[in-house]
């Protein structure tokens, strides 16, 4: 019994970890590839969460066979964890061929240099912070 | 007619519209209008059946709920239904003539308004979240359309992080009560989900909706993105499709977190984004980052509404967003040709007197001048404020009317531009084309029709607000009255 809760900590706890990593490179770095490693972080986390969620102690897998009695473990979020990771790297091949278009177009990969270009193009001005000046239009 | 349709034909036309293009060069002009068309007609035919017999729900696959995968029809979720399908239709209409990557858009454009009807019909929390990610992903593509990758990557590393909060928050419930039908959720909620893990999944999850729906913390992309993606793309993210995202936030206000707590979180981020809107907006001196801030600081004001508890808020919130899914994309319609630097625009109306008169009329409802449905939104929003009696909610008014003086400063300004100043030497400002005015005026007429048909669409409203406000209802539909008497 004992050792099947130090699975469950250890998965969860390896949830949370990712979780927080991946949270981590999305604040915490401004290189585009980075930030996208954070994301898939953030997925698999996620992910692992909803494994550890179905996860039974001596439990079998979920399919029906005849005088079968154990326990079996929860399908619905293996069924989930199927579609979001699908749907994750389907996200992340977009987001890659972006990177690429946006390299071919920049030659830059940070974030703030981009948010800075983009305004550039745009003929905007990037409001942030308090004003420090009222400027007349 | 069966609903599943209005999810099914938009889905089966994006597909299959690559393949007509390539078979046919002559039928790619109708397809998407006709296929959306088409989605318009089961809408309101379904529209008509539920008002005389009620909401009712379909069952996927023949398993009933709570295991099998629900849809759940009733007005509110079909006038937003409505409200996309129409939305993109008309805006249709302001494509441009030689544009060559008309088919990624159209196909594009087909998926977004299937996933945005999937979205607001789907009564199984997974189900939201594909279909949340469906219309995610199709608006990475449209905001890159016109080759803003930049912009769009941004955006969809925002989107992705909400997303996978979603996701998590999604889990966070399915590991508290074992369910994701929301029906069967709103019968464990008031045990299951008022601690502190329940709370918890909805912040995580309105952080995660609040990407698309444009909420305080998470919507940095909206400047960027509208001021580089084609004038009929914004007008489409900023002005319909956000709203789907705070629809779904309302659902489970209603289903799932009738505790106060939920509700001052979604006022809170609501009345932050009113605040920076506004003031943001004030100080943009490009048209169309001005309008981007302005629609941040309207969502803020549905967010509000939809914090409201009970039908009120229901009604308030739905005729803002509706009134909004009008102005906005108008307004973003004209400034295909006048999206410029707001010094530029002196002496527009001498350029062209009927997009000035246009910008003019929405701005004058945006800011809620009393004959115009701006100002029945914003009053039924103050008016369902006050009758709640907690103090929050008073504090918000006081919010509400300062941000109304802020729009009224910034949007006046341009209005003086255009009409009082002279037309310089130097400028380059050119009437607008005719193909481009064609939705804003379309949009104009439905704005006066519904001045005239305040009345019967206030008492439309109502009703559909009573009915969507009461959670036994959706149970009652959802279930056998025998398994959860």
């Amino acid at each position: 019994m004992t050792e099947t809760i130090g699975i469950q900590l250890v998965s969860y706890s390896g949830a949370m970890g990712l979780i927080l990593l991946g949270i981590f490179a999305l604040v915490n770095y401004e290189h585009l590839i980075r930030v996208i490693f954070g994301l898939i972080l953030l997925e698999a986390g996620v992910n692992l969460f909803l494994i550890t969620l179905a996860y039974r102690a001596d439990a079998v897998a979920p399919i029906m066979i005849e005088g079968q009695t154990a326990a079996m473990v929860d399908p619905i979020p293996h069924a989930l964890v199927l579609t979001a990771i699908v749907i994750g790297v389907a996200v992340q091949a977009l987001a890659l061929a972006l990177v690429i278009k946006t390299y071919q177009k920049y030659g830059t990969l940070n974030t703030r240099i981009l948010a800075q270009r983009i305004a550039e193009e745009s003929g905007t001005r990037m409001i942030e912070g308090i004003p420090t000046e009222v400027k007349k239009v | 007619m069966n609903a599943i349709w209005l999810v099914v034909l938009p889905l089966l036309g994006a597909f299959l519209l690559p393949l007509v293009y390539r078979e046919n060069i002559k039928l790619r002009i109708g397809i998407g209008p006709f296929v959306l068309g088409l989605n318009l007609i089961i809408a309101v035919m379904i529209w008509f059946d539920v008002a005389a017999n009620g909401a009712h729900t379909i069952v996927m696959g023949g398993f009933p709920a709570p295991l099998g995968i629900i849809f759940y029809v009733d007005q509110l979720a079909l006038l937003f239904v409505i409200m996309v399908i129409l939305g993109t239709l008309i805006l249709w209409l302001g494509k441009e003539k030689d544009y060559i990557g008309y088919i990624q858009e159209e196909t594009l454009l087909l998926l977004i308004v299937g996933g945005s009807c999937g979205l607001v019909l789907s009564g199984d929390l997974f189900n939201i979240y594909v279909f949340y990610e469906i219309v995610a992903v199709s608006s990475y593509g449209l905001a890159a359309s016109r080759g803003s990758y930049a912009a769009s990557v941004r955006f969809l590393i925002l989107g992705a992080f909400g997303s996978s909060l979603l996701l998590l928050g999604i889990a966070l419930i399915y590991a508290v009560t074992g369910t994701l039908n929301l029906a069967h959720l709103a019968v464990l909620a008031p045990q299951s989900l008022q601690g502190i893990v329940g709370v918890t999944a909805f912040v995580f999850i309105i952080i995660g909706l609040g990407v698309k729906a444009e909420l305080f913390p998470v919507n940095t992309w909206v400047p960027e993105v509208y001021t580089t993606a084609p004038a009929r793309i914004s007008a489409l993210l900023g002005g319909i499709v956000s709203k789907l995202a705070l629809l779904v936030i309302l659902r489970l206000l209603i289903t799932l977190y009738e505790s106060s707590a939920a509700h001052l979180l979604l006022l809170t981020l609501g009345v932050l984004g009113v605040i920076t809107g506004e003031l943001a907006a004030m100080r943009a001196t490009h048209l169309r980052q001005m309008l981007a801030y302005s629609s941040i600081g309207q969502l803020g004001l549905v967010a509000i509404a939809f914090s409201i508890p009970g039908p009120a808020g229901i009604i308030a919130g739905t005729a803002l967003a509706l009134h909004h899914a009008i102005v906005k994309p108008a307004l973003f319609m004209l400034t295909k040709a006048w999206g410029k630097q707001l010094s530029d625009l002196a002496g527009a109306s001498k350029v062209s007197l009927l997009s000035s008169l246009l910008f003019l009329v929405f701005a004058l409802s945006l800011i809620g001048i009393p004959p115009l449905p701006g100002f029945w939104a914003k009053f039924l929003l103050l008016k369902g404020a006050l009758e709640t009696n907690i103090a929050a909610y008073q504090m918000a008014i006081a919010v509400v009317l300062i941000a109304t003086v802020i729009e009224t400063t910034y949007f006046m300004r341009i209005v003086r531009l255009m009409f009082q100043e002279e037309l310089k030497k130097t400028s380059t400002l050119k009437a607008p084309a005719l193909q481009e005015l064609m939705p804003a005026c379309v949009f104009l007429a439905i704005l006066l029709i519904s001045v005239f048909a305040i009345k019967p669409m206030g008492t439309h409203l109502n009703t559909l607000a009573i009915s969507a406000a009461d959670k036994s209802v959706y149970i009652d539909q959802t279930f056998d009255k025998t398994l959860f008497p």
